[in-house]
């Protein structure tokens, strides 16, 4: 099955303080795209329209073929969503809480659920209080991933893990890929994760989608070029330079237009003492 | 509007509240037997305390499932449920003005038993029901408050002006002659002004509950 | 600020991408694959993991695999089939060719990196030349 699992035109959302400007996104199915930007740069604004949690204010929403938010109930039948700032009910067990989305969505799978249990080492007779940060995120996952949702909206899934809870993540995640009918969306902080498993990188910055391409042709383009100027030398003039560090000289330039023809404008400049992709 | 939801949410509600459900009935059923001991004392501070008891609980229950659902943050995971607005707004109202009448119903029932048993306060019962229906009403205020302004601060000023509504009117209402004038005999004596203000109170219950549905429905925003 | 990275092996591959190693991973993933059929593990003729499932146990994009498998097949590496998968291309000779592929490669690394150090050529050919003359000594 192909198409899009996500599909937002021009959506616009107006708050006193923010303003989410005409964003479009397409999100294919059977791929995984990260969204990476600043804190307040959108991301959360645009992960709870697209649930329809928030009705936009222009612009058409369509998840799973479905419009949001009019018919979100529907949608959310094969949504797995979770989000940094949800919390599951301390005074309950994990397993009552599994009982419960059990009771809600056929398409529970309870094999599936008890490995998670093992490879997350949760306990499902534990009350909700007394998990880590990070047990409680992976048990919010764990609610989500053993429904098997055609779609997974994550608001930063690895925030505050420990670095193998992390991998757990990233792994349940990838399997989750391994049919090509499920998609995954989610944002993140960490450009690492994002870097490493996402077919698509989307950058939200101030309520606007700057950019959004495939990754690899993000990492083609993205070069940190570290120079060593010579005494009288001038800092070269490259094109998509985002970002301008170092000092005096030994600058450090941010390209998002990478071509090897810079590399010898470099050179004029003096040597080229360092060019890499992070 | 999925009716199965609905009933897997108030169910949800009441086992996350079961605790508080269970020490309301036991102080309801307490409170009654202290009025039953007998004696004008026992009898008056158990119907302060009555009062206060079930004030108190239909105001845990509101806020414990409507307001701090919200501030633990525990409302994301319920909105990432196959539902929307309509089914939360009915799980809130539904569930919890149907667990308030088990204690109310016990309230109003053993008030209304005792006061039979004793012949001297028979006179009392049609004052009780309408006190006891203002508590209801009082309930269902905070209910509509909590659910339309999802504030804490609004909450708990329903509360307050809820608790000066009963006591208000409690003692409006037994200054009123058609009522007054039978409440300190020892017969039951149901006057007009009794069924009107009784009228009165369901009708603006009901129209409390239809302008939360309303403005919930309105509602644009769940997060 | 401590960055934790990781290694990711595949099972049946033994294929190990790491995200401390600089280069993109496309790359890793091509080179490791090259190796793999220079040195002969991995039969002409004989099935590779698809691209889905290769991502999933190295915890990939599919993507980034996808393009690892574009390449080889445009070096005639591998051979992908229309819904059958991908396997090692049939060519015999692949094992000496792929040498070669590797040994141009790092000549040109050599060069790159004598030119960074400022070496002239004969100093960087006396430097190669020490190197080979240990290779033989060490091998005889």
């Amino acid at each position: 099955m192909n198409g899009l699992s996500v599909h937002l035109e021009g959506v616009s959302k107006i708050y006193p303080h923010f303003t989410l400007d005409n964003l479009s996104l397409e999100l294919p199915t059977g791929t995984i795209m990260g969204l990476i930007g600043a804190n307040g740069a959108g991301k959360s604004t645009t992960i709870r329209i697209l649930m329809g949690l928030v009705h936009q204010d222009k612009g058409q929403v369509h998840v799973l073929g479905r419009q949001m938010p009019r018919e979100q109930a529907a949608a959310k039948l094969d949504i797995g969503y979770v989000s940094e700032d949800m919390r599951l009910y301390g005074s309950a067990t994990l397993a009552w809480h599994m009982k419960f989305i059990r009771s809600i969505y056929p398409q529970w799978d309870q094999p599936y659920s008890e490995t998670l249990l093992r490879r997350f080492d949760l306990k499902p007779q534990q009350n909700i209080k007394g998990l880590s940060h990070g047990q409680r995120v992976k048990a919010a996952l764990l609610l989500s991933l053993a429904r098997r949702p055609r779609l997974l909206v994550l608001d930063e899934p690895t925030t505050g893990l420990d670095p193998v809870a992390r991998q757990e993540v990233l792994a349940e995640l990838m399997a989750v890929l391994a049919d090509e009918d499920r998609t995954i969306l989610f944002s993140s902080h960490n450009t690492l994760d994002v870097e490493q498993i996402s077919d698509q990188i989307t950058f939200i910055d101030r309520g606007r989608i700057i950019a959004s391409d495939n990754k690899e042709t993000f990492l083609d383009r993205w070069r940190r070029l570290r120079l060593a100027l010579l005494p009288e030398a001038v800092l070269p003039k490259l094109s998509g330079v985002v970002e301008v560090g170092g000092s005096g000289r030994l600058p450090v330039l941010v390209t998002n237009r990478f071509d090897p023809a810079m590399v010898s404008a470099c050179n004029d400049a003096g040597p080229l003492f360092k060019l890499s992709t992070r | 509007m999925n009716y199965e939801m609905v009933k897997r949410l108030i169910l949800k509600d009441w086992y996350l509240q079961r605790w508080a459900i269970l020490a309301s009935l036991v102080g309801i059923v307490a409170t009654l037997g202290i009025i039953a001991t007998g004696g004008k004392v026992a009898f008056l501070i158990g119907l302060i305390l009555l009062i206060m008891v079930i004030i108190s609980i239909g105001a845990q229950m509101a806020v414990a499932t409507i307001v701090t659902e919200r501030k633990e943050q525990t409302l994301p995971f319920v909105m990432s449920l196959p539902i929307s607005y309509r089914e939360y707004t009915a799980c809130k109202i539904w569930g919890n003005l149907i667990i308030f009448m088990v204690p109310w119903l016990t309230m109003v029932v053993g008030s209304s038993g005792l006061l039979l048993l004793s012949p001297s306060s028979r006179g009392l019962l049609p004052y009780a029901v309408i006190m006891s229906t203002e508590i209801l009403l009082s309930t269902c205020l905070i209910l509509a408050v909590a659910l339309i302004t999802e504030s804490q601060g609004w909450t708990v000023a329903a509360i307050m002006v809820g608790n000066l509504a009963v006591n208000g009117i409690g003692y409006l209402v037994a200054h009123i002659t058609g009522i007054a004038k039978g409440m300190w005999g020892a017969t039951i004596q149901w006057s007009g002004a009794a069924s009107a203000l009784l009228l009165g109170e369901f009708a603006t219950i009901a129209l409390l509950l239809g302008v939360t549905s309303f403005v919930q429905s309105k509602k644009n925003d769940f997060l | 600020m401590l960055t934790v990275y990781t290694q990711y092996r595949d099972m049946h591959s033994d294929i190990v991408i790491s995200q401390s190693d600089g280069r993109p991973m496309y790359l890793q993933i091509m080179e490791q694959i090259r190796q793999r059929i220079a040195v002969g593990d991995w039969a002409p003729g004989k099935e590779i993991p698809s691209i889905r499932e290769l991502a999933v146990t190295l915890r990939v994009s599919v993507i980034t695999v996808k393009r690892a498998y574009l390449e080889l097949e445009r070096d005639g590496i591998i051979v992908t089939q229309q819904g059958k998968g991908s396997v090692v291309a049939p060519d015999p000779g692949l094992g000496a060719k792929l040498y070669d592929q590797e040994l141009a490669k790092h000549i040109d690394r050599v060069a790159q990196l004598g030119e960074l150090l400022g070496l002239t050529p004969r100093e960087l050919a006396s430097r190669v030349r020490e190197a080979a003359d240990r290779m033989t000594k060490e091998y005889s």
